[in-house]
């Protein structure tokens, strides 16, 4: 580093003379680095506890690879498909899948970085280096190196001659700039799509799978049975008093499309609460205006998105009468038009107007929501 | 002569009209029975006739027998004070004194009845039906393996691992508490064993690889255990690589 070292630097007769002990010293002092301490770990060759050494690291490397060779085979062949409980022996060996792959693997990493670490520790020597500072103290370099070193940036600067080759630099200019707000936007371009256009509907946002396909189509109340393609609908007397169920829109059009009477379960503004009051909690119930006639007898209706940000809201309580939102602890009064009475919703659940369908019997919606449920959206007024 | 009357009578005995007498004295014996525990243990808050005690206890009449084994039997009832939601303790009142209690309030207005089998008969064979059902209507309030969750007001839906097949199954029907009420024609008998069965099937050590369900939570318990298991051996391993090594 410094000048004094230079002026050391062997003639190439001496270099071709240096064996390599000599040649590792002579480069630590061309940088400055001194060893004070290098010792061999092992001065004696073949001693027992040399051996024992060796044989350790072997061990742990054989670990890794036997562990390694399990979890290749418990990959392969371990039974991982689910097995019920009350077949408890091929239950037990299926529980066992992931433990075990995840001892084998974990067993062959860290036996390998033990062995790894151990050879460090047993067969490197452990020198002490002494290193010159040359940080001149923290004032810097020279003024001499400095400027150099400006003149240096500055030249290679006017020799590419990018300066007055504006062609070069705006079309650079604009590729670089895409680049920086293609990578700006790509956490961003989830947002950007239209909600609206990705409802069933037409109108989007402001109607659910509730609405009638066409004026006189009966959208009836379906019950979820666990398998997804069976039609089964709900009449009142299904209902206990003091009993809650989540239903979903039928309508004719989706019998026999597997993909449709799925579809209806799964679509995300479909979910209501079909709640049957008990007859006296039925008596104290407080209506909304414009919604007197919504509710079937002690049936009622409301949707089970919150309307604060859409989790939900299937906790019934049917001796308070509350509906209890999970996710940030909103309730609301099913015997007051599920109004909020806590947390942080601020707008009523949705009530979907009911009736029974006089021909059939069975419970059908008298039309759509009358206002979008769920949370609310940027051309949503109230 | 002997074997003639024995097979006339054995005839009869078939035959003859359900002699109603019999029955009408069986049932009353229980009933009377039923009475007498209900005098000595809820009378207090529900009543002398069974139509409760304002400010203590609701009425009785037309809640049926399962609404009865579901409370005592899970220790319920009788209740120790008033307070936001009874809890499940010890059973205090033998299996005898439950039935005839059940039989005492079942001759008051009726109602839903507890199921006549228990424990594995009560289980369906669609575990994953059942799962699918219980996600659907049980696992907002009972958590997604039933270890329960919050309600409002310090009430709380209670776990559900201690709970045997018929009590689970006469929650459903009953409706305890807060808890909303799923009738056999909501839930078909079927249903709910199904659902029975799903519970036990991610209870009691079920369902469980590796050993140590960490409260069945999910994530957030097992993120903690991780972090701290997981950061103590970093620290462990990284002192260990940065320590000198020592000959023997």
């Amino acid at each position: 580093m410094s000048s004094d070292n230079e002026q050391q630097l062997p003639t190439e007769a001496e270099l071709a003379e240096m064996d390599r002990d000599q040649l590792v010293t002579l480069g630590g002092k061309l940088d400055g680095v001194e060893l004070v301490e290098y010792p061999d770990p092992w001065p004696v060759g073949g001693t027992r506890a040399e051996k024992r050494a060796e044989r350790t690291v072997a061990l742990w490397f054989t670990i890794a690879g036997v562990a390694g060779l399990a979890f290749l085979v418990a990959m392969i062949w371990w039974p991982w498909e689910y097995e019920p409980f009350q077949n408890s022996d091929g239950h037990f060996w299926y529980s066992l899948y992931t433990p075990v792959l995840g001892v084998t693997l974990g067993v062959s990493v860290l036996a390998f970085a033990i062995g790894t670490l151990v050879y460090t520790k047993k067969f490197i020597p452990h020198e002490v280096a002494v290193q010159q500072r040359n940080d001149n103290l923290g004032a810097g370099s020279d003024e001499v190196h400095r400027q150099t070193f400006a003149a240096h940036v500055a030249d290679a600067g006017s020799r590419s001659t990018i300066a007055r080759r504006s062609a070069i630099k705006r079309s650079a200019g604009l590729g670089i700039g895409m680049l920086g707000l293609g990578a700006t936007i790509l956490p961003l371009v989830g947002f950007i799509r239209n909600p609206h256009a990705e409802s069933g509907t037409k109108d989007g946002l402001y109607h659910s799978g509730w609405q009638a396909e066409e004026p006189g189509q009966k959208v009836f109340v379906r019950r979820y049975t666990g398998k997804p393609h069976e039609i089964v609908l709900v009449r009142p007397e299904d209902l206990e008093a003091g009993s809650m169920e989540t239903v979903f829109p039928f309508k004719e059009s989706e019998r026999g499309d597997s993909h449709a009477l799925s579809a209806a379960l799964k679509r995300v503004d479909n979910p209501v609460m079909l709640i049957r009051l008990r007859p006296d909690d039925a008596a104290k119930v407080v209506k909304r205006k414009g919604q007197e006639n919504f509710n079937y007898g002690d049936f009622y209706a409301y949707t089970k998105i919150c309307s604060h940000v859409g989790c939900p809201t299937s906790l019934f309580e049917q001796r308070t009468n509350r509906i209890l939102c999970p996710c940030h602890q909103s309730q609301f009064d099913a015997l007051h038009y599920a109004k909020p009475i806590f947390g942080p919703a601020t707008r009523a659940l949705a009530q979907l107007p009911i009736t029974v369908d006089p021909e059939t019997g069975y419970l059908i919606a008298k039309s759509d929501f009358i206002e979008p449920v769920g949370p609310g959206f940027w051309e949503r007024k109230s | 002569m002997s074997l003639a009357l024995m097979v006339v009578g054995g005839l009869y005995a078939l035959f003859a009209p359900e002699p109603q007498t019999a029955q009408a004295q069986d049932e009353p014996a229980l009933v009377r029975e039923g009475a007498k525990v209900y005098n000595n243990t809820c009378i207090s808050c529900h009543g002398a006739n069974l139509d409760g005690v304002e400010g203590r206890g609701p009425s009785l009449i037309g809640i049926g027998e399962a609404a009865v084994y579901f409370q005592t039997s899970t220790g319920r009832m009788p209740m120790v004070r008033q307070e936001a939601q009874a809890a499940r303790k010890p059973a205090k009142l033998s299996p005898a004194e439950i039935d005839a209690v059940g039989a005492f309030v079942q001759s008051h207005g009726g109602g839903l009845e507890s199921p006549k089998e228990s424990g594995e008969a009560l289980r369906g064979d669609n575990e994953a039906r059942g799962g699918e059902l219980f996600r659907l209507n049980c696992a907002s309030c009972h958590n997604f393996t039933g270890k329960g969750g919050a309600l409002s007001s310090g009430k709380y839906a209670p776990p559900l691992a201690q709970s045997s097949e018929k009590q689970i199954y006469a929650a459903m029907l009953s409706g305890p508490q807060n808890m909303p009420k799923f009738s056999d024609r909501q839930l078909s008998p079927e249903e709910k064993k199904d659902i029975v069965t799903y519970i036990k099937s991610v209870n009691d050590g079920n369902n469980n690889p590796g050993g140590l369900a960490l409260g069945g939570w999910g994530p957030a318990s097992e993120g903690l255990i991780g972090w701290v298991v997981g950061i103590g051996a970093i620290v462990g391993m990284t002192l260990w690589i940065g320590s000198r090594a020592g000959h023997e």
